[in-house]
């Protein structure tokens, strides 16, 4: 009894203010799921019923074949795929070289993120936008890809510098005395020991570029190329608003989003804990 | 092959990324500057020198003024909501001794939201016809009739900073948590052998193990917040009536509504040197701190 009490006093409180957060926390993902299952009907007769009474895809064959949707989740596909190559191939040998040759920018380097973090993204959308026009790359994926390319290789070469710290010296210098080049070493001796550092940053960087909105609103205007973002967009600025399928492409955008998300989360909190460079 | 062709080859593993930087950001910025002294239009190819003519229309505006104001209560408000639920919620999660997993995965859940799923999520809990928190309020008796959250004026912009700090909080708890881990173990047990309270524990033994970490958030976030667009453009438009109309949102209106790209360049110039500024005063508070955990 007593000791039943204790443990009240010890762990009622984080344990009632954390299920509260909870269930805040994880309403909104719960609630467009029901939503987006209750027909049209039920939707404007019954706002607080937990669960459709006759649960309906009927929205998601709508919105993702009759509105195109479909097509707009293809072209976020090619944008965020593109990205995240182009961001690796350049951020891993830089980080990588950072580490390696250039110590001193490396200690350096939260202070140099910070720097173009701070540059906001509508600043760049006016250059942007004058540059597109004139190399006619307006309303092309090149075009959205490149500006992306802008946010998402510095934060990945500050990811990838935290991991690539990890591989011990020693091992490239055995594989120096074998005549392994530096970028023979690179390669095949200091990438494959950080590879679930790539892949999380991987994830990171194409999660980044598929949320992304304001440049794919401001340089993507015809609805054929439209990543899903700014398609949904369109969905959410009509008369009368088709809640059913503001729901269904809701859900279709966010759980893989959410899945991506818990793989990678640990990755992401190590890099600012450990300080990726102190 | 010589040492000395070695030697270069490093150069090579970190030039695309740099330039990408110069070209990407560098250049940019610079001709930004350029444009908020010029008259460029959208849409016209031709446009004349005008010196500080941007900057006087823009600081005399009062919906200048007025987005200034909003950008700073919607960054502060935002940001501080997310550091202390955060900071809690990462204190109950280091304390329980049971589930602190699955209460992680649903705390995590709306950091993957993307923006317009959000705004469309929210909106459609906020609507004030057939959403589900006003006719619950209605249901409980607590409010006459539906509460129109984000229109009306009394409730949209704590509506919209609940949002923020509800989409904000996990980055601070994930991160708050994974330092709260570097805190030794025995540290606690000693101060509790000396009788310390709860209070003193926090105070010298948590603070200056996460202090680090809490300052790099704070300066994230608030950034990010500030330069923020899409949030508010997607949940409310900038309004009603302009209420929730900040920086970047005005900025957009400026650039794309009315196709003025210099007064637009001179309202991003002036949000990026408050930014500078800041970060400049925000970065000698944190080397302070570092010297002062350095031992």
């Amino acid at each position: 009894m007593n000791g039943a009490r204790a443990f009240l006093r010890a762990f009622a409180l984080p344990y009632a203010f954390l299920s509260v957060l909870a269930v805040i926390a994880a309403f909104p993902l719960f609630w467009i799921v029901v939503s987006s299952l209750k027909s049209a009907p039920e939707l404007a007769s019954d706002p607080l019923a937990f669960w459709p009474r006759t649960p309906t895809l009927e929205h998601y064959r709508h919105v993702l074949f009759d509105l195109g949707a479909i097509v707009n989740l293809g072209n976020s596909l090619i944008i965020s795929t593109s990205t995240t190559v182009l961001t690796i191939l350049v951020s891993a040998p830089a980080a990588y070289g950072i580490v390696r040759f250039y110590p001193r920018v490396g200690q350096r380097l939260t202070q140099i993120l910070i720097s173009t973090y701070m540059v906001p993204p509508i600043l760049l959308a006016v250059p942007y936008a004058i540059i597109m026009i004139t190399l006619g790359l307006s309303n092309t994926y090149v075009g959205l890809v490149l500006a992306y390319l802008s946010f998402s290789i510095p934060y990945a070469v500050w990811m990838l510098t935290a991991f690539y710290q990890t591989v011990p010296v020693e091992i490239e210098e055995a594989a120096y005395v074998d005549g392994a080049g530096r970028l023979r070493t690179f390669i095949s001796v200091a990438s494959p020991i950080v590879l679930p550092g790539i892949v999380a940053t991987a994830i990171y960087t194409f999660i980044n570029a598929f949320n992304e909105f304001l440049f794919a609103l401001l340089f993507i205007n015809s609805s054929s190329k439209m990543p899903i973002a700014v398609a949904l967009y369109s969905l959410g600025g009509s008369e009368v608003l088709d809640w059913g399928a503001m729901m269904a492409a809701s859900v279709v955008v966010v759980v893989p989003s959410i899945v991506f998300f818990l793989f990678i989360q640990k990755y992401i909190a190590a890099g600012l804990a450990e300080g990726s460079v102190k | 092959m010589s040492t000395d062709l070695k030697d270069r080859s490093r150069i090579w593993f970190v030039l695309p990324a740099m330039l990408v930087v110069l070209a990407l950001l560098i250049y940019p910025v610079l001709s930004s500057i350029y444009f908020s002294f010029t008259s460029r239009h959208l849409l016209r190819a031709a446009y004349d020198l005008v010196g500080l003519r941007n900057f006087v229309f823009v600081l005399s505006s009062a919906d200048f003024w007025d987005a200034f104001a909003n950008s700073i209560k919607w960054t502060v408000g935002s940001v501080a909501g997310q550091l202390a639920v955060g900071l809690l919620a990462a204190l109950a999660l280091e304390k329980v001794p049971r589930f602190s997993g699955l209460y992680r995965i649903l705390l995590i859940i709306p950091w993957a939201f993307p923006a317009i799923v959000i705004a469309f999520a929210w909106r459609w809990i906020f609507n004030d016809v057939y959403g589900f928190l006003p006719n619950l309020l209605t249901a409980l008796g607590i409010s006459e009739g539906n509460i129109s959250f984000l229109a009306n004026p009394a409730f949209v912009f704590a509506t919209v900073v609940g949002i923020n700090i509800w989409f904000g909080a996990p980055l601070f708890i994930i991160n708050i948590l994974a330092a709260l881990k570097t805190v030794p173990r025995d540290q606690y047990e000693a101060a509790l052998i000396d009788g310390a309270s709860v209070g003193q524990r926090f105070r010298y033994i948590t603070v200056p193990h996460i202090k680090r970490v809490v300052g790099l958030l704070l300066i994230l976030r608030t950034i990010w917040v500030f330069n923020n667009f899409e949030l508010l453009f997607l949940i409310t438009g900038g309004g009603p009536a302009g209420l929730t109309t900040t920086l970047p949102i005005f900025a957009y209106r400026t650039g794309w509504g009315l196709r003025q790209l210099g007064a637009a360049s001179a309202i991003t110039v002036l949000l990026l040197a408050f930014l500078l500024a800041g970060a400049a005063l925000a970065f000698r508070m944190i080397n302070r701190w570092e010297r002062s955990v350095a031992r």
